[in-house]
């Protein structure tokens, strides 16, 4: 009846004690493991694949490259997460009625609509009043995508990206909202999407995390986002600055840096000989290799935290040069996510804040939300046409998304309100559909009377794209096999954005 | 058979005492004697009766019904019994089990050594003296014995050498505040609220103190659990003594869970407040009971014989539960003082007061006469302008004069008005404030009615339920209590009543499982919070049984029962890894086709407060002190940045970060602010647990993060560095002086040889310092023997 994970059943090492013979005893060499996970490649055809299934993780080895379900389309994810609400309206999900009811109460069928469903408190705090957009729209590509002026270099990509203008969130307030993003669930404590698919399919780069979250300020509702919840403390995310030492603890103090190899080598020696008096217990020989691991991320990480490496070409592509500081930080921080993506790190979750507010426009929507726009708008373009050139795009699955979006009607002075009845994301590259549009909001963008999404379907999707059956990927929890999609079974990958 | 069980409750009220009517083997019944000398059966109580405990008997339990007479052969519905076991085994074809019987006399060895003998299995010999005092003084109190201690302890030939011990564990101070930490992992303390804004929690920690006072004092563990669900109900008024104060600080349980403060802002004041009663109805469940109350709170139970209605009658319990954070926790005696004291002040600030009306009168006069008396030459200088109204020199009048000019008139006098204000504001800081807590109590309205809400969504209710207990145990409704608070309903006192009665099947359980998981790492029951039917067996129900009956016997007290456990030779036995049992024969058995088993098989890792504590231990720099207020760490601003609500902090001082000074900083761990959603990312490191749901057990991890923080966190960093310097002032360069003192004090042993020439050899090279690291570094330092 053991349901619960317990340590994994390996032969030990029968060998004398030696830091070579009982890393590849142990399987404990990660470079061992990359050549299993290149076995499985030449097997099945299937990248990135190891020898275990998707959430067969091994305490000891949690981070090893895991066989999906079936074959990927993406194999890693950058997860930009806009925070506080970025208007739909102002931005990709243009409505020329807004200009003509500027001023007017909302249209009493598009009310009555609202009123009826479980969104009716979108209308709490706000005026009965329309308001129109500041910004211009433009169509933009083959595709012809209305963008507007906020966004004029991610508008050069919209024919690699595929929106979605129906999505829905179940509370118009932002750490519930953001947490059922992130976890699926608005009650805070459960896992995020970066712990789950770490869980599920380690990550290809033994030598750096798996997971790694990218902030100036992090989201509204803090770490409870991006935690590992109830999921194995491994697969919590590891925070990389985008300049100085890229993670937290990572250089040593100054006294002991020069002896570092020498402290590690007695550190080895004094572990193997307390390993005698204790053989067969893999938790002791996981531990000393850790402190081998850490020596390598260190200089991994610093290797994938020196921007100052990419030629200049790339600089001005991301706008690392912009006068801006914050659109420096940002940009540096898209850049960082592609090194990090192409090295083999897994998720990368990566958020705009530069502030305390993000783009919770209440008040004054013009002044919120265009210089956000600047701030983040070269940095994402620089992103996908990057990824793009260097072939990344195809095994990378870029979204871009917030907790909700903002209402039609005015709140305070000019503002907007939040709204989680409709709003738009869009996703680009690893096993999406590009230039392509779902679902769709009323006339005034309030709510999303074509195809609404649920954020259980989105991650549905997600999950799909990286070859995993997303009904299959649980862990035990208090008597029920949690899930990110939730317990009820009622998630539906979104076939028509899927390749 | 009628057993009188003397509960704490009847202590605290007197006027009432339960009779516990056993029928031995099935569940008994409690009833509860009023004040009424003469019991009053209440109606239909002899047919409830055999509906009381024994669904699987019978048919017209609900449960029953509901899953057509399945589920219910779950082990832990069945009463606890008091296995005895068996004296002198028959042991056919074992030729060592006479032996092993006559030499394991403890009953928990003989429960195990039963089970292992039947699987022809022999039991791992014992830890040294010097690693099993290690293993207990980090299991008892969290740190790590001194080279003293272990050396006095195995030069003790007496025969209570390893009972003294334990005494002495189980009384220290830090015992308490290691053990406390366990509760709060399964209640999820926390100093915030979580969610948006996740404002800090003023007075949580002293519910966090109760717990450390409770395990300290050996509080009977069902008053622990009734104290926290009920506490205010036994308390009338203001509290007449520290156990009352106790009583109500305990509350802070039923406020422990997030709260989305935002949510009104939003109009989802209902979902907040339907998330609130869901927590407190699963965690309590989970934390108290073992069984999962979350899956029906959207549909009956997948699994368990639970159904949807059993989630929302024991949310019922709740539904008159309100925050009652104003309300004063002084002793009654000290809250008269306190009013009295405030009394006096109001009187002299009052005569404060008038002195200064009084003179800012006549100033006010004064002022009147010059200006007046200049109006009229102001209103010639501009003969356009019309005379000023009445309204303009009644504002003159009143209170648009300056204070500064109304001083100014009064000139010598001013200093009156001066010193006046002086002596009010310091009579005003002389007031004092009422104690406050974080605490629940019963609202006066109507309790909320409670709905069974379909798929578990507020928004859509269905029937109405009243509060019941797990349906499967008792579908009756409530015996009610009445509770000493005139003013409270009593729900969750009858709750509370009914959790810890001895013949609930789960709670003594439970807590057992939890202690023994605690104290070896694993569980009997590997699953601590899910007693049900897809949590795991129990790997040695008897023994569990036997656990769970000492502790009632010993009258819920939780040292009696580490006692027990630990005094065994179960306790003492080597860990033997699971992967090679069978290669391993060094034991005290030839018998080679034997394989050996312990109760331990994995090593585990100090936890992140043992780690944390012990490196401030053996470098000397850790403070034992009861800590009130949370330490606030020094983090830097990009670490603070996780939530930006920390950027925007308010007045009341809730949102942002405090840093204490850094004489506060190498206080125990537990000590530590405890934010939701801004974690210490040193512990999170090291597998500090969500602190937004109840955490059965701590998970340990071993990755690479955790080497680059203890080699490089500038605290550790900074104790190995304070501690090498203090040595080196004893042993000067002497490089087998500087080795032979580092593994003393840090590792608690001497090096042998080959350590003292590797570290002899790294020491013409490097810095006793790093050496310091080295150690901290080790596995030994980091796993518990």
């Amino acid at each position: 009846m053991k349901r619960t994970h317990s340590l994994p059943v390996l032969q030990p090492s029968s060998s004398p004690f030696g830091r070579r013979d009982f890393l590849q005893g142990l399987g404990c060499g990660f470079g061992s493991l990359a050549m299993h996970a290149l076995a499985a490649n030449g097997q099945d055809g299937v990248p990135g694949a190891g020898t275990r299934e998707v959430g067969q993780f091994d305490l000891l080895r949690p981070f090893a490259p895991r066989r999906p379900h079936f074959a990927p389309k993406a194999k890693s994810v950058i997860f930009l997460f806009m925070v506080g609400g970025p208007s739909q309206i102002d931005t990709f999900d243009y409505k020329p009625l807004l200009e003509k009811l500027d001023g007017k109460p909302v249209p009493e069928s598009i009310r009555q609509a609202l009123e009826a469903t479980r969104h009716s408190n979108v209308f709490h705090g706000c005026d009965d009043k329309i308001l129109k957009s500041p910004f211009s729209f433009q169509r933009h590509g083959e595709t012809g995508t209305w963008v507007s002026e906020l966004m004029p270099h991610i508008a050069e990509h919209v024919d690699d990206l595929c929106f979605i203008h129906s999505m829905q969130a179940e509370s118009n307030n932002h750490a519930p909202a953001s947490y059922q993003l992130h976890t699926g669930e608005v009650r805070p404590g459960k896992a995020s999407l970066g712990s789950w698919i770490t869980y599920g399919l380690g990550t290809e780069n033994q030598d750096l995390p798996g997971y790694v979250v990218l902030f100036d300020a992090g989201p509204l509702g803090g770490a409870v986002n991006y935690s590992n919840g109830f999921l194995p403390p491994a697969f919590q995310p590891t925070r990389f600055r985008h300049s100085g030492p890229p993670v937290n603890d990572l250089i040593p103090a100054e006294m002991f840096q020069d002896g570092r190899r020498d402290s590690l080598d007695l550190l080895e020696t004094i572990n193997g000989i307390h390993r005698e008096q204790h053989h067969g217990f893999l938790e002791l020989d996981a531990r000393i290799a850790t402190y081998e691991l850490a020596y390598r991320m260190q200089s991994a990480a610093m290797q994938v935290g020196d921007l100052e490496d990419e030629p200049e070409h790339v600089h001005q592509l991301y706008g690392l040069h912009d006068k801006d500081p914050r659109t420096q930080s940002f940009s540096r921080k898209c850049l960082l996510a592609r090194r990090l993506v192409e090295q083999g790190v897994r998720f990368v979750q990566l958020y705009d804040m530069p502030d305390k507010d993000g783009w919770d426009a209440h008040d004054r929507l013009l002044e919120n939300h265009q210089p956000r726009a600047k701030w983040t708008d070269v940095g994402v373009a620089g992103l996908i046409a990057d990824l793009k050139q260097r072939g990344l795009l195809d095994s990378t699955l870029v979204i871009w998304a917030s907790e909700f979006g903002r209402t039609p009607m005015l709140q305070g002075k000019l503002g907007r309100q939040h709204n989680a009845a409709g709003f738009t994301l869009w996703m680009a590259g690893g096993g999406v559909r590009p230039g392509f549009h779902l679902g769709a909001t009323d006339e005034i963008g309030l709510m999303a009377i074509e195809r609404p999404i649920p954020f259980r379907d989105l991650h549905a999707t997600i999950l799909t794209a990286l070859g995993i059956d997303f009904e299959r990927l649980s862990f035990p929890v208090s008597g029920r096999d949690e899930r990110i999609t939730g317990v009820s079974g009622s998630a539906k990958p979104i076939a028509e954005v899927l390749l | 058979m009628i057993l009188r069980v003397t509960s704490f409750l009847n202590r605290l009220i007197r006027s009432v005492s339960f009779t516990v009517v056993s029928a031995l083997p099935a569940i008994g019944l409690i009833a509860a004697e009023t004040n009424d000398p003469v019991s009053k059966p209440s109606e239909g109580r002899a047919s409830d009766e055999k509906r009381i405990g024994k669904a699987w008997e019978d048919s017209d339990n609900p449960i029953h019904i509901l899953f057509s007479g399945e589920r219910l052969d779950l082990w832990s519905l069945q009463p606890i019994s008091d296995p005895n076991y068996p004296e002198r085994l028959s042991f056919e074809g074992e030729p060592d089990g006479f032996k092993l019987w006559d030499e394991y006399s403890h009953p928990i060895d003989r429960f195990l050594i039963a089970d292992w003998l039947r699987d022809g299995k022999r039991p791992a010999p014992s830890l040294d003296r010097a690693r099993w005092l290690q293993r207990a003084f980090l299991d008892l109190t969290g740190e790590k014995p001194s080279l003293d201690d272990i050396q006095a302890f195995e030069n003790d030939r007496s025969t209570d050498a390893y009972e003294r011990r334990i005494d002495a564990l189980l009384a220290s101070p830090s015992y308490g505040e290691h053990w406390a930490r366990m509760w709060l992992d399964v209640i999820r303390y926390s100093d915030s609220n979580g969610f948006d804004w996740d404002e800090f929690r003023k007075e949580a920690w002293r519910y966090r103190n109760f717990v450390v006072r409770a395990w300290n004092s050996d509080m009977p563990f069902d008053e622990f659990l009734t104290l926290q669900l009920a506490g205010d109900e036994l308390v009338e008024g203001s509290p007449h003594n520290e156990g009352e104060q106790d009583a109500l600080i305990a509350t802070g349980y039923l406020r422990m869970g997030p709260y989305d403060n935002a949510a009104k802002l939003f109009n989802e004041q209902d979902r907040a407040r339907a998330e609130v009663l869901a927590d407190l109805t699963e965690t309590t469940a989970a934390a108290m009971l073992g069984i999962t109350m979350s899956c029906c709170r959207c549909h009956d139970h997948k699994t368990d014989p639970l159904s949807q209605q059993d989630h929302y009658r024991f949310r019922a319990f709740f539904a008159s539960t309100q925050i009652a954070d104003d309300r004063p926790i002084d002793l009654q005696t000290d809250l008269k003082a306190i009013e009295h004291h405030n009394a006096e002040l109001d009187r002299a600030i009052e005569t404060q007061q008038a002195i200064i009306d009084r003179w800012l009168e006549r100033a006010r006069d004064l002022w009147k006469q010059k200006h007046i008396a200049k109006a009229p030459q102001a209103d010639a200088s501009d003969s356009s302008l019309p005379a000023s109204s009445p309204a303009e020199s009644d504002a003159t009048q009143n209170e648009t004069i300056p204070e500064e000019d109304l001083l100014a008139i009064l000139s010598e006098n001013r200093q009156q008005v001066l010193d006046a204000k002086e002596e009010m504001a310091s009579l005003k800081s002389q007031r004092r404030r009422p104690t406050l807590a974080i605490l629940m109590t019963d609202s006066q309205d109507a309790p909320d009615p409670i709905h069974v809400l379909s798929q578990g969504d507020h928004r859509q209710p269905r029937e109405q339920v009243e509060p019941g207990f797990p349906s499967v145990l008792d579908p009756n409704p409530p015996q009610w209590e009445t509770p000493a608070c005139k003013t409270s309903s009593g729900r969750r006192l009858t709750l509370a009543k009914w959790i810890v009665a001895p013949n609930n099947p789960w709670t003594a359980r439970v807590l057992a499982n939890r202690v023994w998981q605690q104290l070896f790492g694993e569980g009997l029951v590997a699953t601590a919070s899910d007693f049900g039917i897809t949590g795991d067996l129990p790997t040695h129900p008897a023994l569990l049984d036997h656990l769970a009956t000492y502790l009632i016997d010993s009258g819920w007290s939780v040292k009696a029962l580490q006692r027990h456990i630990v005094t065994s030779e179960a306790y003492r036995m080597s860990p033997v890894p699971k992967t090679n049992a069978s290669l391993l024969e060094i034991g005290r058995f030839s018998a080679t086709e034997h394989p050996q088993v312990s109760t331990r098989s994995t090593l585990r890792r100090l936890s992140a407060e043992q780690l944390r504590d012990c490196v401030l231990q053996v470098t000397g720099r850790l403070q034992h002190r009861v800590v009130g207020t949370p330490v606030w760490p020094e983090l830097s601003a990009d670490i603070l940045q996780a939530n930006p609500a920390v950027l925007d902090d308010n007045e009341t001082k809730t949102k942002g970060w405090y840093p204490s000074p850094a004489s506060d900083q190498t206080v125990r761990s537990l000590y530590l602010i405890q934010k939701r959603t801004l974690r210490l990312p040193w512990m999170e490191t090291f597998d500090l647990p969500e602190n937004t749901v109840s955490c059965p057990k701590r998970e340990v991890s071993i990755v690479a993060p955790q080497a680059l923080s203890l080699l490089n966190a500038p605290w550790v960093a900074e104790s190995a560095t304070e501690f090498a310097d203090q040595v080196l002032i004893h042993t000067g360069e002497n490089k087998t002086a500087i080795t032979v003192t580092f593994f003393q004090e840090l590792l608690q042993r001497s090096p042998n040889v080959e350590e003292l020439e590797a570290c002899a050899h790294f020491l013409q090279t490097r810095h006793p310092r790093e050496l310091a690291l080295v150690l901290l570094n080790s596995n030994e330092f980091a796993f518990i023997p």
